[in-house]
């Protein structure tokens, strides 16, 4: 009988083996572990054994159908992890094939480069203010330090709207608001449209932006204004550029400076872009003239301010390398896609 | 202003190379537009001794010359002419030469013969008898004996100054000159400047026995310098004077007129110069023109003059246009014999308004513009005096007329180097702070701290202690400053809440697809008769441009959607197949026209799509989409406006205030702009949505009981909106609404005409327990009871 045991659970397992597919492995199972399968068969034969063999046969026979039935068990789930398998390969995709498009806008690129700067000087501490975009006389010049018989004037031909309002020719007219508004300390951005009467070609723009900067505290230094014009071209242009003041005039602040940024296309070697000169100017600052404060109810004996302006359209034509600034006014899809 | 660096060299000496020195103007407040070397354009041209001549065997008129450069060996080079023999000095162009004509000049083989280069003719190198003796001789250019061989042409003819483009600010109208530039470059480069000492000797006479000047409007003249010459000897300037003002871009008349111009580039004052002889009544008025008092100016043209403006008349009529340009009448020609010279001050702002109303700018009236010093006016005619005597241009009558009202005392500010240091944050020594404030002729002296400057007039400029920093760091070196970081309380700046607002419709906006577009804010001002308003819109009520660019940008917009439809229209006609575009930015709307105070800058946003798969309801669900991040319940009614399809249009109210227009653009107006297809836009008054209140966000339980989903299909007349149907479901239901949705509208085949069939799907939830049977019952027939007084006809 113990032979009888062991030649069935041999064939057993072979036919396990065999398996290949479920269908084939449940036929196995009831032909030896079912009602009437070969191994429940074996049970039944046990009557004829003596009483003392009886417990040992049965207990053989238990553990042979332990065996099989895990044995089954582990076959199954090849076999199931087998046409899992299967079933996956043949559902495989070309992922080539174009996706179900999310269409995604984008912002403008002269507000996303805005967007970098209020960034850069919100963690700076400056607070972004709006000004009106049509403005006084008074309040674009004459509280600019730029008299009606100034030839700073000459410098900016300014659109007129009545004999006293004028479409702003620049953001500065935002610094003497704030300063009629807030009491220093003051540390501002004004971002903003203005306008010139430039014919339109492919530098000039009658309409473009700025963004003016001011802070007025006790004790403000050229020191500092270089010191936040700095951190500005670190974040912009990378943190090796190298910052640098050329003495300039405007009549709204005493002393002026161009600024000058080492040219990230070459470093400050001198190429094409900086015309050799290894410097791109970027901006005109100066600390704010004492007539400016005074205008503006703020002893400049007490106080001190610097203020800065960024060209936002030169900014971001050479940030990317737009050869015309007329395409940032013509908003063709292809354009405003790129950024 | 353009200036010789030979014509500075008179003034000032400079010892450094030209790059050099302009590096360092630049640093000083001078910026170099550009930097001229003359005879740029005749490269690698010298001087050969000719040693040998051979005839060209294949040719009967080329010669083969050995030619000396002054090198160990010889250049052979190949010519035609022949008007050359052994011995004689030419200019020859060697290999890689380049000639003023603009030839290149390369070795060659000319019939079969080596030929290192070319011999010039006096033509090639663009000269005439007045540049070189011989230039106009048919053949090669003889040289004289004296220049040694190898020596640059460009030596030879004297072609080694360079001219500098210094650009002046507009604080310094001094330094529009060459004795302002020379003082300038002596203290940047810490060399001795020399002005010129006027000194001439006159013929005697009184200048009173010759004329009477009068002048009546101080305020505009505040001084008149005039001068009588005798016996004019007119003819051409000396070469000197006429390379100096050509080259600060002047042409070169005669002595008298160029003697005046180049006392003009020299000290920066003006002079005029008036044919004597043609002054009636041998006076000079400065007064304001009669109203239609004409003058004829030099360039021929007549004006008819107002009384604002100021002339220079005789005893009869104007003879110049006061600081703009002179008249026909007293002009200086070649047989002028006696002349008077005026130097003057004029105001700025005067001959500013005079030479726009006219139209005429001249290199004088751009001077007085930007304005001349008082005391130089009579400098500058002490130095064109000193010109024509030692020219010998004419005699020089004894005396001169001044009028004026007194000149002004130099201006003393008092001040302390530390309060001039404050607003710098460089420690620079007392000691040379002062001396550079005496460099630049500020005369300071110091006290202690105690800091004094006696500015003079010509640095009008300069007005306390800020000026003086800038004068002080300007010359020490702006490369002092080293940035610090910033002090204070460490704070992140704030926004606005507008700009927060409106950033989250943008982000929102550019996630649904689309781009943010940039216009101009001005338009033509036929732009808003596209969208066909009533004669009374209000947006018909558009600012005007005084002085526009032309009428394409000469109104500010009221409205957005005319720009947007332009956008919309370049990217159809450039067969872009869809676009979703916005922009956010003003409308300008005037208190009252004419416009007497600052206008109402309304922020407004416009949308506009178009494409296959957009229509009315894709640009509703991106209103709602804003309305709904920016806290606005919203409310739709049917609108009117003219640029709209009339039955595809809508009115957006958002907590009842009217916030939004959108549509379909009615095709009239599409075809106006050339757009052929259907585009929907949307203009939204985002100053009236971003002033809405959000409500404070509180969490709201999750269900814990189910909802109950029931069916609502109905008859209704066609005519009436969904949104009838809707409210008449959502006020059945009550507070157990939770949502409706429309799931079916049908018209056509099985439905009654004048009919349509509406399906709802209505679910019903109550947060405190699982609806019973009864409730529902209830709550359905408080529906069907709405839906039918609503004329609703339920289908079973």
């Amino acid at each position: 009988m113990k032979e009888q045991l062991k030649s069935i659970s041999l064939a057993a397992k072979q036919a396990v083996e065999i398996c290949e597919n479920e269908s084939e492995i449940e036929n196995v199972r009831v032909k030896y572990l079912g009602k009437k399968g070969e191994l429940t068969a074996i049970l039944k034969q046990m009557g004829g054994l003596s009483p003392e063999e009886r417990p040992i046969m049965g207990q053989l026979v238990n553990e042979a159908k332990a065996e099989l039935e895990e044995l089954i068990n582990a076959k199954r789930e090849v076999l199931k992890a087998k046409a899992t398998e299967e079933k996956l390969k043949a559902e495989t995709i070309d992922i080539t094939m174009p996706a179900k498009e999310v269409k995604v806008g984008k912002l403008h690129p002269l507000n996303t480069v805005l967007d970098d700067m209020i960034n850069i000087f919100q963690s700076m501490g400056f607070d972004v203010v709006d000004g009106p975009e049509v403005e006084t006389d008074h309040y674009n010049f004459e509280c600019l330090n730029v008299p009606a018989d100034h030839p700073a004037r000459d410098m900016q031909d300014t659109f007129y709207l009545a004999e006293n309002l004028l479409l702003r020719t620049q953001t500065s007219a935002a610094q003497i608001r704030t300063m009629e508004t807030r009491k220093p300390p003051i540390r501002v951005i004004c971002p903003g449209r203005v306008f010139r009467a430039d014919e339109v070609d492919a530098t000039h723009s009658p309409v473009f932006h700025q963004i003016e900067g001011l802070v007025v505290d006790k004790g403000v230094t050229m020191c500092d204004l270089k010191g936040v014009l700095e951190q500005f071209a670190h974040e912009i242009y990378g943190s090796d550029t190298k910052v640098k003041f050329r003495p300039s005039f405007f009549p709204f602040t005493e002393p002026s400076v161009e600024v000058d940024v080492t040219c990230s296309e070459c470093g400050g070697k001198g190429c094409r872009v900086c015309k050799g000169s290894g410097w791109i100017e970027i901006l005109g600052a100066g600390m704010v003239h004492p007539n400016v404060l005074k205008s503006c109810g703020i002893d400049p004996e007490e106080y001190s301010g610097f203020a800065f302006g960024i060209g936002l359209d030169r900014l971001t034509t050479t940030r990317y390398k737009i050869s015309d600034i007329r395409l940032l006014f013509e908003n063709d899809k292809r354009f405003l896609d790129q950024f | 202003m353009k200036i010789s660096l030979k014509a500075l060299k008179y003034y000032v000496d400079i010892n450094v190379p030209v790059e050099e020195l302009c590096d360092r103007m630049v640093m000083a407040g001078f910026e170099v537009e550009s930097i001229e070397k003359e005879g740029d354009n005749l490269v690698n041209v010298v001087v050969a001794r000719i040693a040998d001549i051979k005839p060209h065997e294949d040719s009967d008129h080329l010669q083969i010359c050995q030619m000396d450069i002054g090198k160990d060996e010889l250049v052979q080079i190949v010519t035609g002419a022949q008007n050359i023999k052994v011995g004689d000095l030419v200019p020859a162009a060697l290999n890689d030469s380049y000639l003023p004509c603009g030839a290149h000049i390369v070795n060659g083989k000319l019939r079969g013969v080596v030929s290192n280069g070319m011999l010039c003719s006096g033509e090639e190198l663009c000269l005439t008898e007045n540049d070189y003796e011989g230039a106009s001789v048919n053949g090669i250019l003889i040289l004289k004996d004296t220049h040694p061989v190898g020596t640059d042409m460009r030596e030879v003819l004297g072609l080694d100054d360079y001219i500098i483009d210094f650009k002046i600010t507009a604080n310094r109208p001094d330094c529009n000159c060459f004795i302002g530039v020379a003082k300038e470059i002596g203290v940047v480069l810490g060399t001795e400047f020399k002005m010129p000492k006027p000194e001439y000797k006159t013929v005697g006479e009184n200048i009173n026995d010759y004329i009477s000047i009068e002048v009546q409007n101080y305020d505009l003249c505040p001084r008149y310098v005039g001068r009588i010459i005798k016996n004019l000897r007119i003819k051409p300037s000396p070469d000197w004077m006429q390379k100096a003002i050509t080259a600060s871009g002047m042409r070169p008349i005669n002595n008298i007129v160029d003697i005046t111009n180049f006392v003009m580039l020299e000290t920066g004052q003006p002079m005029h110069a008036f044919n004597y002889n043609d002054l009636a009544n041998k006076q000079i008025i400065v007064r304001n023109a009669k109203a239609g008092e004409t003058i004829t100016t030099l360039d021929g043209k007549d004006y008819t003059l107002t009384e604002d403006m100021l002339v220079i008349a005789d005893g009869e009529k104007p003879s110049c246009l006061a600081g703009i340009m002179g008249g026909k009448e007293s002009e200086i020609e070649d047989d002028t014999k006696d002349l008077f010279l005026e130097s003057a001050k004029f105001r700025r702002d005067n001959i500013r308004h005079t030479g726009r109303a006219l139209g005429i700018r001249t290199e004088a009236s751009g001077r007085f513009e930007r304005g001349v010093d008082i005391v130089n006016v009579e400098y500058a005619s002490e130095r064109a005096l000193q010109l024509i005597y030692e020219l010998d241009a004419g005699d020089i009558i004894e005396g001169s007329i001044d009028c004026n009202c007194g000149l002004p005392e130099d201006k003393i500010i008092t001040t302390t180097t530390n309060k001039i240091l404050e607003l710098i944050g460089v420690e620079v020594p007392d000691k040379t702070i002062v001396s550079i404030l005496n460099r630049l002729g500020l005369n300071a002296s110091l006290n202690g701290k105690d800091l004094t400057c006696r500015v003079p007039s010509i640095r009008d400029d300069i007005e306390g202690r800020a000026d003086l920093a800038e004068e002080i760091m300007r010359i020490y070196g702006y490369d002092h400053i080293v940035g610090t970081a910033m002090r204070g309380d460490v704070v992140r700046g704030k926004l606005l809440p507008e700009r927060i607002k409106t950033n989250k419709i943008k982000k929102l906006l550019n996630s649904c697809g689309a781009y943010e577009i940039a216009t101009y804010s001005f338009i033509a001002s036929k732009a808003i008769d596209t969208l066909l308003l009533d004669e009374a819109d209000e947006r018909r009520n558009q600012i005007k441009i005084i002085n526009p660019l032309g009428d394409e940008y000469s109104t500010m917009r009221t409205q957005l959607t005319t720009s947007m439809l332009t956008v919309l229209a370049t990217n159809i006609n450039k067969k872009i197949e869809d676009g979703r575009f916005f922009e956010i930015s003003k409308r300008f709307i005037a208190k009252s026209l004419p416009l007497t105070e600052q206008p109402d800058e309304l922020a407004t946003m416009s949308i506009g799509i178009y494409g296959e798969n957009e229509d009315f309801f894709t640009l509703k669900g991106l209103i709602e989409a804003i309305c709904k991040i920016s806290g606005a319940h919203t409310m739709y009614e049917r609108s009117s406006e003219p640029y709209l399809h009339p039955g595809r249009q809508a009115l957006v109210k958002a907590n009842n205030k009217p916030v939004a227009v959108f549509g379909e653009v009615h095709p009239t107006v599409a075809s106006a702009y050339d757009i052929d297809t259907k585009v929907y836009v949307a203009e939204i008054k985002l100053d009236v949505l971003l002033g809405i209140e959000k409500r404070k966000t509180t969490y709201k339980p999750l269900p814990k009981f189910p909802a109950v989903e029931r069916d609502f299909a109905m008859l209704v007349n066609a005519e009436v909106p969904v949104g009838d149907i809707e409210k008449a479901i959502t006020s059945g239901a009550g507070r157990l609404c939770e949502k409706i949705k429309l799931f079916d509208i049908y018209q056509g085949a099985q439905i009654p005409e004048g009919k349509k069939s509406v399906a709802y799907s209505v679910w019903l939830r109550s947060a405190d327990s699982t609806l019973t049977d009864k409730e529902i019952d209830d709550v359905n027939a408080k529906i069907i009871k709405k839906l039918e007084q609503i004329g609703a006809e339920l289908r079973k």
